[in-house]
């Protein structure tokens, strides 16, 4: 019954042993273990398990993960290079797009969807878009503010001062008291 | 009081504390933790309301490849728990009493297996007659669903403050009405989950993504038979409670008895179905007559209300909510003469408990609706009516409920102003219409045991960053991100420099939870007291270090320096260290307590409840549609007291996210049921709202101080949740004079009540 594919998520090829049954979100979250695409109402409903093939937006809840072979699988956790956040990431901390987070990723592919098809909608384009990813903690206010931001350019750069960090590790290392103490 | 307290870390938009994990994918969901070993556990559920168990067959299921353990209550200690009738079982016992109930469990390999196993367990069933209606369930000759117990009434309240005769008779209106709730799901997109472990030296170690770690604690020890410190609940990030995973549910006893027999961790997540059929307790569903009087001026001079709450089939939460709903909104307007009679009700349904709001908003969507109705009879603007009779600072409810701070007046005005009351009624639209009302909340409640209170542990690292260590947890709400606020405040460091624990109950004190709005009142208080314990051992080293006296010191921006010379200073990580790093050497680490200046009602349920109260006034202008009955939000407004504002953004969130829920509760939400079957338990039939239904939604927060509070703050969680639904029915009446008086308001129901109104002609 199961049958070796290769699974191409976030520009990785994954070898995979699957069952042809098998859901893209089984797949991705037991198969790879990139669990952060989330199921949420298992019926293509809610868009928690949103997560981007080809360039579409789809619900990996409803997709067969053989129906993905030889295709691009975007998920959440493709989204932060090198350490540093996408700006939708980045816009839904700094606006407070989210709350317990279980929709976020959802949430953020879907953004990702429209904006990589349509960089500059209109708020109502973003509402009609995001109304197939249901949040139950922050009433979308918040969510419509972190996606229009981003169309908006008004997202700060990260907010962690890396500079400061570092400059902190230093003196730490350089203090009086870590040497007096250690030759005690 | 010190209102003029300049704050450096509270009232800032920092970055949430677990927010880069959040949206990378990064946070470890229940359903994200994987043990080696691991096996995936499912419920056998009944497929009837109210049956006998004659007997189970689990041989073949035991059979069959894969199944490493089939359970039923043979395997279990077959002791109830509840948090204040012990009247449930993980698993039945004897009989089960609603569609869904626990009646076995499979542990297998994989969940195809288990569901396979699920099947070839034989139960011979005797089907007893039931009862759904809370009403009937009362009437003598109902089915018991308890047949131990004498009646269906798990409970009786009522109490009686003054003269309510003579004060009806002092009155000069009177009025009364019954108005209905249903019972409404959390809908958290996260369903209820767990992963039990089970050691052989007798431990159970259960990852959970519940909101409340101890409670759920004490009831898996009280289930399981062992001891408290034999169960180790580990908190997994939590998606969504709302009171849901609260935890009156079976879910993670069933993983924990299947581990024991199994001898390896066991995972059950609830499927959404099950969500629906037995996993978060709704919204507990209340019948509520009331009658009032009010004098010519519009103030109020009594109250008589009863209330018939529907527990469904255990107890849980209810007692304590039904008493919220009968008791909690008086302390919102000044009375003087009220009684309040409450009956709960056992039904064959799934159990209500607890969601945000606990009781209030059935009695909200009472009270609100009659003060709009009052102001209606006697020609006075509903604001007017509300300013008038509003609570004030040093007001003590009939039941004695103290209030400290209050800013209901201010609230009122805010929120006339931010809907444009006064210019929109001078300017009516037809079809248009405008609501108001008035909630209350409290910040913590004394009921699970004498404590209201909370403890936290602060130990500083050697780099000079604090660490809290807390067993209250996260549910999304942002209690952490407030917490480490908190700290940062009193510590005198950068946000940057706090960080705070995971909640687990082997490495933390003993905390309460998330719920009754109280976390950022009780548990920040702890805290607060924490971080100044830690303050002052940090302020006696530095003093030794500064060779100065620890009276002079003061902390700021991570470092510690002497008042009025400010180069005699050193970092907070150079006096850690140096506490350390000597002969005799110590850690920088203290506890913290705090425990609400609240008591626990007598048994005519009087006492006051929680150590503060927070207030709100709201509005809304809604547009009816009168050939389709269709309700349009145009506009909402809140105004919120919950003193000071600690983490804006989260504070905001969570007035947002309460009208989001209030709003669905008012107008689309509620589970169908036939004969105690629900029969939409699923996102596409019970509908909850999307983002292109919100209304344009304004809201401020009053300029507010809560003396007992941390740096004078109060709850504010439940507030926003407790009145929509009244608000919305006073502006459907507004705008085309009908009102619908049971939830939620379909069009359904305001086309039929448009179409009775023009037939009478009236």
């Amino acid at each position: 019954m199961k049958r070796e594919m290769v699974l191409n998520v976030n520009g990785e090829e994954h070898d995979v042993e699957i069952t042809p049954d098998r859901l893209l979100l089984e797949a991705l979250r037991e198969d790879v273990g990139l669990t952060g695409t989330k199921e949420g109402c298992s019926i293509g409903v809610c868009g928690a398990c949103s997560v981007i093939v080809d360039g579409r937006l789809v619900s990996a809840c409803l997709t067969l993960a053989v129906t993905c072979e030889g295709k691009k699988i975007e998920t959440i956790e493709g989204l932060a290079r090198d350490g540093e956040l996408h700006p939708l990431q980045r816009s839904f901390v700094q606006y407070g797009g989210f709350q317990c987070g279980i929709c976020t990723p959802g949430q953020i592919m879907a953004a990702k969807a429209l904006l990589d098809h349509n960089p500059t909608p209109s708020a109502d384009q973003v509402k009609e878009w995001m109304s197939a990813n249901l949040c139950r903690c922050t009433g979308y206010y918040k969510i419509l503010e972190s996606v229009m931001a981003v169309v908006e350019g008004k997202v700060d750069e990260e907010r962690r001062d890396e500079a400061v960090r570092q400059a902190r590790i230093q003196s730490l290392y350089q203090s009086d008291t870590y040497k007096s103490g250690a030759s005690d | 009081m010190s209102k003029a307290e300049k704050f450096a870390v509270l009232g800032q938009n920092v970055d949430r504390f677990e927010g880069h994990d959040k949206v990378t994918g990064s946070a470890a969901y229940v359903a994200d933790v994987f043990l080696p070993g691991m096996l995936t556990g499912r419920i056998l559920r009944s497929p009837l309301p109210h049956a006998r168990i004659r007997n189970i067959d689990t041989s073949r299921a035991e059979k069959l490849r894969g199944v490493k353990a089939v359970v039923t209550a043979e395997d279990t200690i077959k002791q109830g728990w509840g948090v204040f009738f012990p009247d449930q079982y993980p698993l039945s016992v004897g009989k089960a009493r609603y569609v869904g109930e626990e009646v076995a469990a499979v542990a297998a390999i994989d969940r195809d297996t288990a569901e396979e196993a699920l099947e070839l367990i034989e139960v011979d069933w005797e089907e007893l007659p039931a009862v759904f209606d809370a009403e009937e369930a009362m009437q003598d000759g109902a089915p018991l669903v308890h047949e131990e117990k004498d009646s269906n009434i798990a409970l009786t309240i009522d109490v009686e403050r003054g003269d309510i005769d003579a004060a009806f008779r002092d009155s000069d209106l009177v009025i009364e009405d019954t108005f209905e709730s249903v019972p409404q799901w959390h809908s958290a997109i996260e369903t209820i989950g767990s992963v039990a472990d089970y050691s052989a030296n007798g431990k159970y170690t259960v990852y959970m993504n519940t909101q409340t770690l101890f409670m759920a604690r004490m009831r898996l020890a009280t289930a399981l038979g062992v001891r408290e410190a034999d169960v180790r609940v580990i908190q997994t990030a939590v998606g969504g409670g709302f009171g849901g995973k609260s935890c009156d549910d079976n879910n993670a006893m069933v993983a924990a008895i299947l581990a024991r027999k199994a001898r390896r961790p066991v995972k059950i997540i609830n499927t959404r179905e099950e969500e629906f059929l037995a996993g978060s307790r709704p919204r507990v569903n209340m019948k509520v007559w009331v009658r009032m009087g009010f004098k010519s001026d519009g103030r109020i001079r009594a109250k008589h209300m009863r209330v018939i709450a529907d527990n469904g089939a255990y107890s849980g939460k209810a007692p304590a909510i039904t008493g919220v709903a009968a008791l909690r909104h008086d302390t919102c307007y000044k009375y003087s003469d009220v009684r309040s009679e409450a009956y709960l009700v056992y039904t064959n349904k799934i159990p209500t408990g607890a969601f945000r709001g606990f009781g209030n908003p059935s009695a909200e969507f009472s009270v609100e609706q009659m003060m709009d109705i009052a102001a209606d009879e006697l020609n006075m603007d509903p604001f007017e009516m509300a300013r008038l009779n509003a609570a004030e600072p040093g007001y003590v409810s009939p039941h004695g409920n103290r209030v400290i701070s209050c800013e209901l007046k201010q609230c009122i005005d805010r929120t006339e102003r931010m809907i444009g009351w006064k210019e929109k009624r001078a300017d009516r639209k037809p079809n248009r219409g405008l609501g108001m009302g008035c909630t209350v909340h409290v910040s913590g409640k004394r009921h699970f045991g004498d404590y209201d209170g909370s403890s936290a542990t602060i130990k500083m690292n050697e780099d000079g960053k604090a660490f809290i260590l807390s067993g209250e947890g996260e549910t999304g709400q942002g209690h952490w991100t407030a917490m480490c606020q908190i700290a940062a405040e009193e510590l005198g460091v950068p946000f940057s420099d706090v960080a705070i624990s995971e909640a687990d109950t082997d490495l933390t004190t003993f905390c309460l939870g998330n719920y009754a709005s109280r976390l950022t009142y009780v548990a920040g208080n702890a805290v607060k007291n924490a971080a100044t314990n830690v303050k002052e051992i940090l302020h006696e080293t530095a003093a030794e270090m500064l060779e100065a006296d620890p009276g002079d010191l003061v902390s700021r921006d991570g470092y510690i320096f002497v008042k009025g010379a400010e180069q005699r200073a050193i970092s907070v990580a150079d006096v850690v260290r140096g506490r350390q790093f000597r002969r005799g050497g110590a850690p920088v680490v203290a506890s913290g307590s705090f425990d609400a200046d609240s008591v626990s009602q007598d048994a005519l349920r009087y006492g006051n409840e929680s150590g503060a109260y927070n207030f709100g006034a709201q509005a809304a202008e809604v547009e009816v549609d009168p050939d389709t009955g269709r309700v349009t939000v145009i506009q909402y407004a809140v105004a919120s007291d919950c003193g000071t504002v600690i983490y804006p953004i989260g504070a905001e969130g969570q007035v947002e996210g309460s009208i989001a829920q209030g709003l669905g509760y008012a107008l689309i939400e509620g589970i169908r049921m036939e004969e105690g079957r629900p029969i939409n338990p699923n996102f596409s039939d019970y509908r909850l709202a999307s983002m292109r239904d919100m209304p344009d939604l304004v809201h401020e927060f009053a300029d507010s101080y809560e003396p007992t509070g941390p740096f004078g703050a109060k709850g504010l969680g439940e507030l926003g949740m407790d009145p929509v639904a009244a608000i919305i029915s006073n502006a459907i009446y507004d705008a085309v004079g009908v009102r619908i008086k049971t939830l939620p308001i379909t069009a359904e129901k305001v086309l039929r009540a448009l179409q009775e109104k023009k037939k009478n002609g009236s």
